[in-house]
């Protein structure tokens, strides 16, 4: 056999020594190759792998549908708060705070802590999200302004949370809404308020400067995911799109119930949506009413959502239940996101979603305990 | 210069694929885990020995590389008393080499990915912790194959024995 490779390399013209240089070269290629192919998935699971495990972590925190049906059989405030004292995300903040801020504070706190240990590629989404605790700090110091409250008043109102807190604390003691927005100068806020605060002036509400506040959160969100060059990014992008639309949607049947125009409608839309672009979107606001956005969505992934509730509106009138409907498609959505990529952006999209649906879920159940005798079936039907 | 036979340095070559090619995937491998691990522990100090446990998990294709290549090294005769190896040897000692190398490689890189994904499931539910060793064994069964194929070649092969 030795004396057959022996011929073959000679009637090649090489030498022993330049054949096995050949095969040699030939070894550290087909190597390298498989080096290079094996570990490029590698490359985009690795920079998932922390922040999985310590979103994980807090998932598994998160409580379970047995402990929320204890939580809503309590019997006042007083045991809900005992209840979540057991819980260490919360525990911390409610020794200082009262439950509803502790609980805005701990949602804060976790899109801080995501925003920061997100990966790179994603990050910039991640940090979007986490801005909504400033934008809601705004908001309330908007309203309070509006409404003439004092110092402490307008600062019992903030949530201790959010780049801008010291800010927008140091804002309370200001005199109106406007010395609000000036206030505000310098910040990424200014531009999009002052350009609404003419009609504040001329309408006496704050709707407006909230809505474009709103809008402006959303839009970013959508801007920062929208070029999905990877899985992961895609569901992002999915996830956010899902957001943009669905609040689209939730304005548009809110504005109809109201009897609202296309003119009326237009400046607090999200121009470009996800699935529902600006055509789509012309459409929905043109509809006569209720109805006729249904329809008109047909082919969409919210149709069905949508269609299901549609008798149940008709006998009550609550455009509530098309809202209850379009969250819980939220939260389904990122729950099978979360299935998708489960060493990717995954459990990420996944924990932020269900923890978002707890504190909500914490807050409806507080705040029916405050109320007397709220039958516990009614708090039942209020849960997302 | 030391006079090193054909055969003999073809078997180092083959020690060399042995321990680099699956020490690069045990390393990926315990990396992953070790990722994985550290975030569990940061949320819960609980995690620390499992955390250990899993990212120990990869370690053992490494293990199985380095042996086959020391027992090149001894039975090539690069390290003892020794005689040189045939040339034909040596080739069949590249052959050990990409075997348990390549199979570490694979083996490593899918126990890490599985062992960090069980650290994850560990750490939001505790129970997960039997079942999550159990997912995180099976990518040791292509490393075995590996190294059991690189004893065979050694042994049929004329280099051990």
């Amino acid at each position: 056999m030795a004396d057959g490779i022996a011929t073959i390399i000679s009637s090649l013209g090489l030498s022993n020594e330049a054949f096995l240089a050949i095969v040699l070269l030939a070894f550290v290629v087909i190597g390298a190759i498989v080096v290079i192919v094996a570990t490029r998935p590698i490359l985009d699971i690795y920079p998932y792998l922390h922040p999985n495990a310590r979103v994980r972590a807090r998932k598994g925190r998160l409580f379970d549908e047995k402990q929320i049906s204890e939580l809503v059989e309590a019997n006042n405030i007083d045991e809900i708060s005992n209840y979540l004292r057991g819980s260490p995300d919360y525990a911390e903040y409610l020794d200082n705070y009262t439950l509803d801020k502790a609980l805005d504070i701990q949602l804060g706190e976790t899109y801080d802590l995501v925003s920061r240990m997100a990966p790179k590629e994603v990050q910039t989404s991640f940090k979007v999200m986490a801005k909504k605790s400033d934008i809601t700090n705004i908001k309330s110091l908007l309203t309070a302004k509006e409404a003439g409250l004092s110092k402490e008043a307008t600062e019992e109102l903030l949530v201790p949370t959010g780049s801008l807190y010291d800010d927008l604390q140091r804002l309370s003691d200001v005199d109106t809404v406007t010395d609000v927005i000036a206030g505000l100068d310098g910040t990424e806020y200014a531009p999009i308020l002052e350009e609404v605060l003419p009609e504040y002036e001329k309408t006496g509400m704050v709707l407006p400067l909230e809505s474009a506040l709103d809008k402006y959160y959303l839009s970013k969100l959508l801007a920062s995911s929208e070029t999905p060059s990877d899985e992961n990014k895609q569901i992002l992008y999915s996830y956010v799109g899902n957001q943009v639309d669905v609040a689209n949607i939730k304005l548009i049947l809110r504005a109809k119930v109201d009897g609202l125009d296309y003119d009326a409608i237009s400046p607090y839309m999200i121009d470009s949506g996800y699935q529902l672009r600006e055509w789509k979107l012309k459409d929905l606001m043109e509809a006569e009413d209720v109805t006729g956005v249904i329809s008109s969505l047909e082919g969409t992934k919210y149709s069905d959502v949508l269609t299901d509730v549609l008798p149940e509106y008709n006998e009550t009138g609550s455009v509530a239940l098309f809202e209850k409907a379009l969250d819980k498609f939220l939260v389904n959505s990122a729950k099978s996101y979360s299935m998708k990529k489960p060493l990717g952006i995954g459990p990420i999209i996944g924990f932020l979603s269900q923890k978002e649906v707890e504190v909500r879920n914490l807050k409806v159940i507080a705040r029916a305990k405050r109320e007397e005798d709220f039958p516990i079936s009614k708090i039942r039907e209020m849960l997302v | 210069m030391v006079d090193i036979a054909l055969g003999t340095a073809l078997a180092a070559i083959g020690a060399g694929v042995a321990i680099g090619f699956a020490g690069l995937g045990s390393g990926l491998g315990q990396g992953m885990a070790a990722a994985g691990s550290v975030g569990a522990v940061a949320e819960d100090n609980d995690m620390f020995a499992r955390g250990i446990i899993f990212s120990a998990l990869p370690e053992t294709q490494a293990i199985y590389g380095f042996l086959i290549a020391i027992l090149l090294l001894v039975f090539s005769g690069l390290l003892g008393q020794g005689s040189g190896l045939s040339d034909t040897a040596g080739i069949v000692a590249i052959g050990v080499g990409a075997s348990i190398g390549f199979a570490g490689l694979g083996s490593g890189m899918g126990q890490g990915m599985a062992a960090a994904s069980s650290v994850g499931a560990i750490v939001e539910d505790n129970d997960m912790f039997a079942r999550g060793i159990i997912f995180s064994a099976l990518p040791e069964t292509q490393a075995i194959y590996g190294f059991l194929i690189a004893i065979l070649l050694m042994v049929f092969g004329g280099i051990l024995g």
